[in-house]
Formats: structure tokens, C-alpha cells, sequence
């Protein structure tokens, strides 16, 4: 856990060091020191430097903190409640419910994209929504492969539909394309403050619950023996998971693979246990992002990489090689 | 709409890259009577053209509009939801990005024209014995000529494309002769929408805005990066401080100077400080059809104007 | 966190009375009116064909099944309990328990803290040492980081043993607790049982399928057939051939070891055919 601490501050200091508008390293701390509260620091830095500083670069190297930092934890909790190590963060349908509100918000020529956030925001909850009621009633019980499938289908409707009004609108293919491969390049303090309470209060519900997670692991019965009640511990999780994911998406657009990949590296590195999984998850989910954001500026700068290929095309090559590795001396799961 | 951008977007995305071959005038111009059967080179190959067509269906908003600048406006039978200019063009719900070839049979066209053609269309229209010209995004200004003398070709208004032709490049010319040059270095910024895609001087709009002496900012990232497209990182354009603005987003995403200015570190730049900061229209600046000149000449009148 | 004095005090001894329980799957009947009561400190063994309704009266006990009737814990209505308060008196071990392959044996066994923390707690240090100190009990000591993928049957049987006496709670029941054993295994474990037992002052309730096994640890035998008691004593009463025959539909022997203990063997009603 320290260590993946440190290796966060690292790699946000060296984030925040670096950008394809070529400041000096001792630009980048004069303007960080100029906006500490109690250091009244008259910084002889340029206008125009301080606000890339803090204006462009800090509030993206923040925005990939949480953004990251939720959709690990997001991954790693639905892995838990469903007990299943495929499960990612846009499982139940978040991903293709946020979609289509995104979309609906890109396409609507009434300036509606300025409600982009909360579109996506509500569209990721409501397709959750619908695949717990619809899943939960089929079996009883909320685990299992009936709320799985329940989730397939509600993704596979959202994305119809997404899909349809993507194609009757194809002027504004190019923003619901860059939205889904996902992207910080437009961060801002507002987006920070924008889902920091969500995913703060999801980042606390889901955290608390990290023991909880390794009780459902025992089986239905135990957890119930244990005093524990399963579909209870099953729905707070998703309904946090699914809150501070669909906030994340909703000012990154659809990052793949952070939900996956960073539980697992923690998982096959540190301790299977849920109860280090999480928090350790979480720290390097964000780690995790704030590197790929780094990637996604500088492989082509000054042009952008869409952030969910660097994800996808550092992060699977990095997985099979961990994969592999690991498995010798330890089944993997 | 902005056409050009998507239009090109989809078929980068869609088909990975284009290669235009060009319509091409097969020979000196001839009476528009005896014209026919016509044989017009196209990116699909040659296509021919058996008599005057009298139904055409236009799916491409800027082939839409040069029809109507070569005369030919009143052989158009049905144009696709996108081509809203000129406002008396026969518009229909049809989308030139999602075409369907039963609907477009449905209005019995003897020409089709595209601008994006999604795979095995051009197959379904020769069973159905529908000639189909293929003109997209022109890469170049020389290439918008040549689909105007095609177009000319294909529907019997050859001498009006030839002239129309002639009119584009003389109000070119004129225009770029009466703006007086820019300090050299002058750079613009590119807003085709507000995740900061941009345009670079090897694009269409990139040569139009060369020709009047502006640089685009976008050039750093390699001017024929993502198709002369590329998305560029906003501290970039900070720091690149670029002379000048130039918002193609300002009807789709409702881009103006204000909202430029109250980005977070954006108040910054130059050319916010100083208004240099220009509107355009999102469909004019997309398309490569007779309205170029109306671009153009906004561009240069601005420049004069804050030289003035 | 409970105080040791109140978890080890009179005052939450078990005592369970059943009182009329029936339990329906459905339409079949799976448990028809049990009442029957376990002593403090006893041990009582549940024995029957299969689908006598042996677990199916472990569960109603464990609040695992809907029943009808009434099942009192030391004078309370189990059903009533709160989930927690109920967690502290009764522990239960499956027939297969589900081991989480990575975990490691410490956070195994901690996971029988959960009925002591509050619904977002953490265990503390005291639980890691309590935790620790029963591994050591159970000769485990050595164990305790190994991830739960590398132990064998017989220690993950003590691992699932450790994490039900985590939970501290006065009544253990067991489902099968050595159905996969070897034979020195089943000992072992009964042996272990037992020992805790009397060193916890527990009261155990398991389902037996060895009823030679059966007759040399536990107190007292309910025999069961289709869901209801038909016997009930001390294993010198209940292990009659006569009985057995019945209702295990199989022809036993019941010998006598050279201690007096009760032998059941079960005879093969055809006659062995000798190839020669």
C-alpha cells in the first residue's frame, strides 16, 4: 500500500512536470508554489505559463487521479459482488447507458452538450438501475449469471439505440466517437469539483465494504451465518460502484480496461484479500490513469491519442506479461 | 453541419483513408444535346451516363450545391437531409452517411451522388442499373474544380461548370490580391469542435487559409496527422498563443468568442485578449462547393479589419 | 467489539429448543413437526437416510430455511434475533465450504470476527491475535500467511473449523463435518471437535453419515426418517439393528468393539458370487 502510494506521488509530480507545451521544471513548481494558500509568492511567471500550469495541466493530472482511481475501485468491487474476475465496472450497462445520454446530449442542437456530464451521468444510472430490477427479479437473488445476462441485454438495448440516433445524426459522428474512446483533453476544475463529491462518497461506501466483499466470497449461506445479508451488501456496493463510475464516465467519456486490469495486477502482486484489493486498487487504478493520460499528451504531441487506446494498448501488452509471469508458481485466481 | 470534417472523420473511420481519382471531363466541351451518352471518370471507375438525367438524387450537401451553381438544379429530384443550401433544394429525410439503397430507388433516380459510399453500394445501384458518381471530400481546390466539370459532364451543364469554374478561381484571385499579407508567422487556430480537432494547412480549409498567409497551429503535430485533422492538446494551444481564432463549431456547439474567453486559462492568449477571434459558419466551412468564396472573403475582411 | 466476560458468561449458554419446526420445499414436506431439545454442553448427533431431513434441520436451526414452529435460543425466538446478535450464537460449517483460493489462511479465519464489527468496520489487532492464537490451537501456526490454494483437505477442514470458532458463538453446528475424509482424517477431526468442546464449553449439533464414528463421540442421536423423528436417546438406544434396518432400508449388523463400543455394518443383501 505505501509503496503504491509513493509510486502515485511519482508519477503525479512527474505528470504534472511534463507537457507538450515545454515548460521548465522550475516554471511548473513557482506556479505551484504561488497558489499554496498561506505562501504569498509574487511569481515572475508569465500569464500565459500560469494558466497552462494550473489551468490545463493540474486539473487534468486531478481529473485522471479520480477518474482512475474510481474505475479501479469500481472493477474491483463488481468483481467482488459478483464473484466473478470478468466483471468490469460497465458490466450491468453503465457504459452503453452512458452512452446513449451522452449522445443524446451531443446530438441535440440546442446547445444541450453543456449538460453532457449529467446525460451521461443519468443514463449510465438508469441502464443499472434496469438490469438490477429486471436481473434481481429473475433469480431472487442478486448475483449470479441471471443479472449478468439481465446486464447484456440492457447494454445490448441502450447501445441500439445509441447506435440509431449515432446514424441519424452522423455530423456529429466525430464528438460520440471521441466521447466513447474516452478522453481528458478538455479537463477542467469545474469537472473536478464536478463528480468529486460522488466519487469521494462512492470511493468511502466502497471502501468500508472491502471486508464485507471477502464475507460474499464464502458463499451465500456463510455470509448468512456470519450475519451478514448478502443482497443487501450486493445492492449498497453496485448502487456506489455504479454512481461513481457513471460520474467518472460522464466527464471522461468510456476509459476500457482500468476496471480489469488494475484489480487484477493488484490481485496477482499484493494480497487477493478484498479487504487490501480495494484501497490498493483504488491508489493504483489512479497511478494507473494519470500515466496513460501522460502517454495520451505526449506520444503525439502536441496532437492528442484517445485515452481508452493508450489504456487498451499499454495495458494489455503490461497484463499478459504479468499473466504469464505470474503463473508459474501461482494459479491465478 | 459540418461536413467536410465529418465527412472526412467517417470515412477515415469507416473505410481507414480515401483515394480520390477524380471526375474528370473526358473531352472539349459539347452541346448539351448531343452530349449524350456521356462517359465520366469517377473514383469508382468510369461511369456511363446513357441520356440527360432528369432525377437525380444528391446524398452530398456540397455536390447539392455545385449542382445548383452549374444549372443543374432543376434535374435534382430528391437531395439528403444535410443539403440544406440552397433552402429550394427538393430536401428528404434521406442520410448520405446511412444510405440505403431500396430508399433511394424509391424516388427512381437516373444519377446518384455521393460523398461517402459505404461498401458494396456502388454494387447494389449497378444491379439496379443507376449510375452512381462518387465525388468526396476534395483534398484540394484543384480536385473541387475537376468535380465541377464532372458534374458538368454528367448532367449536360458542361460550358456552365467551365465557367463557374472560371468565376471560383477569379474571386479567388481577386480576393486574395485586394487583403493585404499578413506579418509572416501569423498563425490561426482551428476550432472544428470543442474538444479542440483542428484543422492543419495541408487540409482544404488549411490551403484556403494559406493562400491568404495564415499558418495553422496544427502544423506542429505534422500536417498530415489524422488525416490533417488532428486533436491537439489545449496546453498546446496556449502556449502555440496563435494569432488568431477561428470557431467552425460556432452552430454546432454554439463556439463564440465569449465562450472561448471564459475557458478555464484561456483569457490568456492573444488573440482573446485582443477579439481576434472569428465565427464561421460550420457548414460553409466544411463544404468544398460554391461557397468557398463567401468563406474566404470573411476571412480576409476580418484580417483587414483588424489591421484597420 | 463484545467483552470476553459477556460472550463466555451463563448468561448466553446454548440451549436450543425446537418446538413443532416444519419445513416445506414446496409441496413436499421436508420436516414435520421436530421437537426435540439440546442440553448445554451436549453433543447431538443427526442421523438418517438421505433426504431424512437431517441438514434440512441444521439449516432451520442456522435460520437457513423458512420454517414453521418455533426454534428458542437459551428462551429466545431465533427468527426475532437481529442478524449479528444471532451470528454470535450460532456458527455453522457447511457440508463444502467455499475456500477463496488466494486468500491467505489469517484473513480466512477473520472473516468468523464479522458478527463483532459494526457494518463498515475493519477487524483490529485484537482479532488478528485471537485469530492467530486459534490457528495456533489448531497446529497451525505455520500456516498462517499460506494463500488457501496450497493446503490440503484436512487442513482447510481445520481452517473452516478455526473461522466457525472465530465467531466465539456457544453453539457450533456442523453439516457432514468429515464427509471427506480418510479414515484417520474423520477421527481427527471428531477428535478435535470434541476436545473444543469441552475446552469451549460447546454445544454442538452435526449430521453423522458414520454411525459407528457417530456412537463414539456424540451424547445423544436423533434418528430421522421423511422429515420426522423416530428415534431419540443416547447411542446405545437409537443404534438398534431393528430400527436401522428400517429406516436406512439396508440390512445392519451391530457388533460390539473390544471396549463395548457400537460397530455398524452395513450387510450386502446378495450372496458374493465366486468366479473360480
Amino acid at each position: 500500500m505505501l509503496v503504491a502510494i509513493a509510486f502515485l506521488v511519482v508519477v503525479i509530480l512527474i505528470s504534472t512536470a511534463i507537457g507538450p507545451a515545454d515548460l521548465s521544471l522550475s516554471t511548473v513548481v513557482e506556479v505551484l508554489l504561488s497558489h499554496l494558500p498561506l505562501l504569498h509568492l509574487h511569481s515572475s511567471v508569465s500569464a500565459l505559463d500560469q494558466a497552462i500550469v494550473w489551468q490545463i495541466r493540474l486539473p487534468r493530472v486531478v481529473l485522471a487521479v479520480l477518474v482512475g482511481s474510481m474505475l479501479a475501485l469500481g472493477g474491483a468491487s463488481y468483481q467482488g459482488v459478483f464473484r466473478n474476475p470478468l466483471a468490469d465496472p460497465y458490466l450491468l450497462g453503465v457504459a452503453a447507458g452512458a452512452g446513449l445520454g451522452a449522445t443524446i446530449a451531443i446530438v441535440t442542437p440546442s446547445g444541450f452538450s453543456e449538460f453532457l456530464p449529467l446525460a451521461a451521468f443519468l443514463g449510465g444510472v438508469v441502464a443499472v438501475a434496469l438490469t438490477y430490477l429486471t436481473g434481481a427479479k429473475a433469480s431472487g437473488h442478486s448475483s449470479g449469471p441471471s443479472i449478468i445476462l439481465a446486464g447484456v441485454a440492457v447494454a445490448a438495448i441502450f447501445t441500439a439505440i445509441q447506435t440509431n440516433i449515432q446514424q441519424q445524426h452522423a455530423a456529429d459522428l466525430q464528438p460520440v466517437y471521441s466521447w466513447i474512446l474516452g478522453s481528458l483533453s478538455v479537463a477542467t476544475w469545474s469537472d473536478v469539483t464536478l463528480i468529486l463529491p460522488y466519487v469521494v462518497l462512492s470511493a468511502a461506501i466502497l471502501l468500508a465494504h472491502r471486508r464485507l466483499l471477502d464475507v460474499l466470497r464464502l458463499g451465500e449461506e456463510e455470509a448468512m451465518t456470519l450475519g451478514v445479508n448478502p443482497n443487501r451488501v450486493r445492492l449498497v456496493v453496485v448502487a456506489a460502484a455504479t454512481m461513481g463510475t457513471a460520474a467518472a464516465v460522464s466527464v471522461s467519456g468510456l476509459i476500457g480496461f482500468v476496471g480489469i486490469i488494475v484489480p487484477h495486477l493488484v490481485r496477482l502482486t499484493a494480497n487477493a484479500s478484498y479487504r487490501v484489493v480495494l484501497p490498493v486498487s483504488l491508489v493504483s487504478g489512479a497511478s494507473f490513469l494519470v500515466l496513460a493520460d501522460l502517454c495520451a499528451r505526449m506520444v503525439d504531441a502536441p496532437g492528442e491519442v484517445p485515452l481508452g487506446v493508450v489504456t487498451a494498448f499499454i495495458g494489455g501488452p503490461f497484463f499478459i506479461f504479468v499473466l504469464r509471469s505470474r503463473r508459474s508458481h501461482q494459479g491465478v485466481l | 453541419m459540418r461536413f467536410i470534417r465529418t465527412g472526412l472523420s467517417v470515412m477515415v473511420l469507416l473505410t481507414g483513408g480515401l483515394v480520390w481519382s477524380g471526375a474528370s471531363a473526358s473531352g472539349a466541351a459539347t452541346t448539351d444535346v448531343s452530349h449524350f451518352p456521356v462517359k465520366v471518370k469517377t473514383s469508382m471507375g468510369t461511369v456511363t451516363i446513357t441520356s440527360r438525367p432528369h432525377a437525380i438524387v444528391s446524398l452530398s450537401a456540397t455536390a447539392t450545391e455545385m449542382l445548383y451553381a452549374i444549372g443543374a438544379g432543376g434535374q435534382v429530384k430528391a437531395v439528403d437531409k444535410y443539403s440544406n443550401y440552397p433552402t429550394n433544394a427538393p430536401i428528404t429525410s434521406l442520410n448520405g452517411f446511412s444510405v440505403s439503397a431500396e430508399a433511394i430507388a424509391k424516388y427512381k433516380p437516373d444519377l446518384v451522388i455521393v460523398s461517402y459510399e459505404p461498401a458494396s453500394f456502388g454494387a447494389q445501384m449497378a444491379k439496379l442499373k443507376i449510375p452512381v458518381i462518387y465525388d468526396p471530400a476534395a483534398p484540394t481546390l484543384a480536385v473541387a474544380y475537376q468535380q465541377y466539370l464532372g458534374l458538368g459532364e454528367a448532367t449536360g451543364h458542361v460550358q456552365q461548370a467551365v465557367n463557374e469554374v472560371q468565376k471560383l478561381k477569379s474571386t479567388i484571385a481577386g480576393i486574395v490580391r485586394s487583403t493585404p499579407r499578413v506579418a509572416p508567422g501569423t498563425t490561426y487556430y482551428w476550432e472544428l469542435d470543442p474538444t479542440y480537432y483542428s484543422v492543419t494547412s495541408s487540409t482544404f480549409m488549411g490551403q484556403l487559409m494559406s493562400l491568404l498567409g495564415l499558418k495553422s497551429i496544427a502544423d506542429a503535430v505534422g500536417v498530415n496527422s489524422n488525416g490533417g485533422y488532428p486533436q491537439l492538446n489545449s496546453e498546446f494551444i496556449l502556449k502555440a498563443n496563435p494569432s488568431y481564432i477561428f470557431l467552425a463549431d460556432s452552430k454546432c456547439c454554439h463556439a463564440s468568442a465569449s465562450t472561448v474567453a471564459s475557458r478555464p486559462g484561456w483569457s490568456v492568449m492573444s488573440a482573446v485578449a485582443t477579439r481576434r477571434i472569428l465565427k464561421l459558419d460550420d457548414d460553409i466551412a466544411s463544404r468544398w462547393g460554391p461557397r468557398i468564396t463567401i468563406l474566404l472573403r470573411q476571412v480576409a475582411d476580418f484580417l483587414k479589419s483588424q489591421k484597420g | 467489539m463484545v467483552d470476553d466476560d459477556v460472550t463466555s458468561s451463563d448468561l448466553v449458554r446454548g440451549q436450543i429448543e425446537l418446538h413443532d419446526v416444519l419445513v416445506h420445499y414446496h409441496d413436499s414436506v421436508a420436516l414435520n413437526s421436530v421437537t426435540h431439545r439440546v442440553d448445554f454442553g451436549e453433543w447431538l448427533g443427526l442421523i438418517g437416510a438421505n433426504g431424512a431431513g437431517k441438514s434440512t434441520l441444521l439449516r432451520a436451526i442456522a435460520r437457513l430455511v423458512g420454517y414453521q414452529g418455533s426454534i428458542r435460543i437459551h428462551g429466545c425466538e431465533t427468527r426475532s434475533m437481529h442478524r449479528r446478535e444471532f451470528a454470535r450464537l450460532v456458527a455453522y460449517v457447511p457440508q463444502n465450504p467455499q475456500f477463496p483460493a488466494q486468500m491467505r489462511a489469517i484473513d480466512y479465519v477473520a472473516l468468523g470476527r464479522t458478527p463483532y464489527q459494526g457494518y463498515f468496520g475493519a477487524e483490529s489487532e485484537h482479532d488478528r491475535e485471537r485469530c492467530a492464537a486459534l490457528l495456533a490451537r489448531l497446529g497451525m501456526s505455520h500456516l498462517i500467511l499460506r494463500p488457501l490454494s496450497t493446503m490440503s483437505g484436512g487442513e482447510l477442514q481445520r481452517l473452516v473449523l478455526s473461522r466457525a470458532l472465530a465467531q466465539e458463538a456457544p453453539i457450533l453446528l456442523l453439516d457432514e463435518p468429515t464427509s471427506a475424509m480418510d479414515l484417520g482424517r474423520r477421527v481427527e477431526a471428531l477428535e478435535l471437535v470434541d476436545e473444543l468442546r469441552v475446552e469451549r464449553q460447546l454445544t454442538v449439533v452435526s449430521t453423522l453419515h458414520d454411525l459407528t464414528l457417530a456412537a463414539q463421540f456424540v451424547d445423544r442421536v436423533l434418528l430421522l426418517a421423511k422429515g420426522s423423528v423416530v428415534a431419540d436417546g443416547v447411542p446405545d438406544v437409537v443404534l438398534i439393528e431393528e430400527s436401522l434396518n428400517q429406516h436406512f432400508d439396508v440390512k445392519v449388523e451391530i457388533l460390539r468393539s473390544t471396549d463395548n463400543g457400537i460397530v455398524v455394518v452395513p450387510r450386502r443383501s446378495r450372496k458374493k458370487v465366486h468366479h473360480d
